[in-house]
């Protein structure tokens, strides 16, 4: 896609009704936030004052990346392939980050052996490691089917959330 | 006295926070969303912990992330700021139940002065002057119509787990009475989770003077003054300045004797505010915040005394580094609230700043966490700034702070600047002549 291309997409979709656009194709992935739609329901919601309600914790789940941040507006992000794997195709390198702020564990208590190793198959749904929070263990799981490629942090390390744990290369 | 202390919020707050703590000798943790990870309480706090994204309540609002953040960094404090968890009994709870010191007073008398209604009851059994009204929720339709004729129209509905004019309604008679009740309910249901209402006598034109309050965990108590709030659009408040124009010496002695027997009666700790609304010479207590104020500068810059650092001292277990005599008020301060928003329509306006200059010059601060090229973020408050000013006496300190508005440049947003300039240059608001409808002349 060109520039004119992209000049000519935003237009369109600045006209439409669509709150936002999602176009994928050959290594491009495009997503179009129309600004209106963006701070619809949450402004306010951060306002202050406000009332406090206690909040569940967060599920297992993988924080996905390429997560659209409030970026530019209109946003017209390109989540290009090499700045953010989507974790789509076989062999590419998934980054698995941390859904939590917590302390990262790496087996289930001091005396088991790891969930994972550098170079384990894991399989889509796999426990991988624990991230504690106020003395929960809460479990990760992996989304994706691959080969742990990488684990940047250590057992016992505290991690934000965002914080990339794993680097798995994905299998078909 | 602390170590380390967690700094439970963002922007302004969180970076006055930092300075206390510079002050005092204490290392900071700063917690941050995603998109706030480039702000400046991150910046210069010691440590800093990404907590979450950017939707507050799975980030400053969520509060096993929050307390996880502090045990990773061997935090012996957490500062809650204003807003977000401040005044969250339950938050207040984990932290001493993890043997973190919350800087605030006690989760009990965070929840009952939390509460309207009960707050309203707290006072009124201290003796102190409530506006006509229910005793504690009312549920049934029937039973406000009977309270409302009791107490004369018009009045005004309230969410007892209210704040920022939601759940608030106005009834000049019966027939509006019937409708506003259930909207009222509705939408304190939808904000708070809780329907529970009450009902007051409403005045039409009061004037909002609160009092600040601090106590040490030893019973001394003090205050430090009154702050004039009444220029504000839909509780909102706009601007606010200490001392009050309406208050003469007896007044002034009474209200604040009201304000600490409120106080005492709660067995109230670390800093706090009682608000009241006066008219014709008469004043009612309203309600109680139990935390640090917005507003605290202005009382900062009359009185001397670091509101923020006492606020440590005591969840230190220090005792009150004055008594009341100490405590003079010299000169005369307002603080204006510069938001990211339209100044005609109050919409919020977030967007990139592109350009940005404080003012500065004699009596002037500038408490604020923007920058050239940052960006305010539409998930949070649109508070850009707040200016405040400082002179021998009412007139100079409007006088510098016409100034200020005049050189003070934020490009890139709109802002609630041109507002300002037009308040400040009213004569009637240079009179001390204000209400809490003053606004209504500029704003609908």
């Amino acid at each position: 896609m060109d520039s004119k291309e992209l000049k000519d997409l935003m237009e369109y979709v600045s006209r439409s009704n669509f709150a936002e656009f999602e176009l994928e194709s050959e290594g491009l992935k495009l997503k179009l936030v129309k600004e209106s739609a963006k701070t619809a329901g949450s402004v306010g919601a951060g306002m202050m004052p406000q009332t406090i309600y206690a909040m569940p914790f967060p599920q297992s789940q993988m924080a996905p990346m390429a997560n659209p941040g409030p970026g530019p507006a209109p946003a017209a992000q390109k989540a290009g392939a090499a700045a953010h794997p989507q974790g789509t195709a076989s062999g590419e390198i998934y980054q698995v980050t941390s859904p939590m702020v917590g302390t990262f564990y790496r087996s289930s208590n001091p005396t088991a052996p790891a969930y994972v190793e550098v170079g384990t198959m894991v399989k889509k749904g796999q426990a991988i490691c624990i991230v504690e929070a106020m003395k929960l263990m809460n479990e990760i799981e992996s989304e994706v089917a691959g080969e742990i490629l990488e684990i940047p942090v250590a057992n016992g390390q505290p991690v934000e959330y965002g914080e990339v744990l794993f680097r798995v290369r994905l299998t078909a | 006295m602390f170590k380390k202390i967690l700094i439970a919020n963002r922007g302004e707050i969180a970076l006055r926070i930092v300075y206390a703590c510079r002050e005092l000798g204490i290392k900071t943790v700063a917690v941050h969303s995603e998109p706030d990870k480039d702000s400046l309480h991150v910046r210069f706090a010691d440590e800093d912990v990404c907590i979450g994204p950017a939707r507050s309540s799975e980030s400053y609002l969520n509060i096993s992330s929050v307390i996880a953040a502090a045990e990773i960094t061997d935090t012996d404090a957490i500062h809650p700021g204003y807003g977000f968890l401040a005044e969250s009994a339950a938050f207040a709870e984990v932290c001493k139940a993890c043997k973190i010191k919350f800087i605030g007073p006690k989760p009990n008398v965070i929840a009952t002065m939390g509460e309207k209604s009960k707050a309203r009851e707290v006072a009124r059994k201290a003796g102190v002057p409530v506006l006509p009204g229910s005793d504690g929720v009312v549920e049934e339709l029937d039973a406000a119509l009977v309270i409302a004729h009791e107490i004369g129209f018009p009045v005004i509905v309230k969410a007892s787990a209210g704040g920022g004019g939601r759940g608030m309604r106005i009834a000049q008679d019966a027939k509006e009475l019937a409708r506003v009740f259930p909207v009222a309910r509705e939408e304190s249901r939808a904000a708070f989770s809780i329907p529970d209402v009450y009902i007051e006598k409403y005045l039409p034109n009061p004037r909002h003077i609160e009092f600040q309050i601090l106590a040490d965990e030893k019973g001394n108590m003090i205050h430090l003054g009154e702050r004039e709030c009444s220029i504000q659009r839909r509780h909102q408040k706009v601007i606010e300045e200490a001392p009050s124009t309406a208050l003469s010496a007896d007044l002034r002695r009474r209200m604040a004797e009201a304000a600490i027997k409120t106080a005492r009666a709660v067995k109230y700790e670390n800093a706090g505010t009682i608000e009241f609304l006066l008219q014709d010479g008469k004043f009612y207590f309203i309600e109680m915040n139990t935390r640090v104020q917005v507003e605290h500068p202005v009382t900062e810059m009359v009185t001397g005394v670091d509101i923020v650092k006492e606020q440590i001292r005591i969840a230190a277990g220090e005792k009150l580094s004055r008594k009341q005599e100490d405590i003079v008020i010299r000169g005369h301060s307002i603080e204006c609230r510069i938001n990211a928003e339209d100044p005609e329509t109050f919409m919020p306006a977030p967007g990139l700043i592109t350009t940005y200059h404080p003012p500065g010059g004699p009596g002037v601060r500038v408490d604020s966490a923007v920058h050239s090229d940052c960006r305010i973020s539409p998930y949070y408050d649109s508070m850009v700034a707040k200016l405040i000013t400082h002179g021998g006496n009412r007139d100079e300190a409007i006088s510098r702070m016409r100034r200020s508005l005049d050189v003070m440049v934020v490009e890139g947003i709109k802002t609630s600047i041109p507002l300002q300039k037009k308040i400040l240059s009213d004569p009637d608001f240079q009179k001390g002549n204000i209400s809490t409808r003053f606004l209504e002349r500029y704003v609908r």
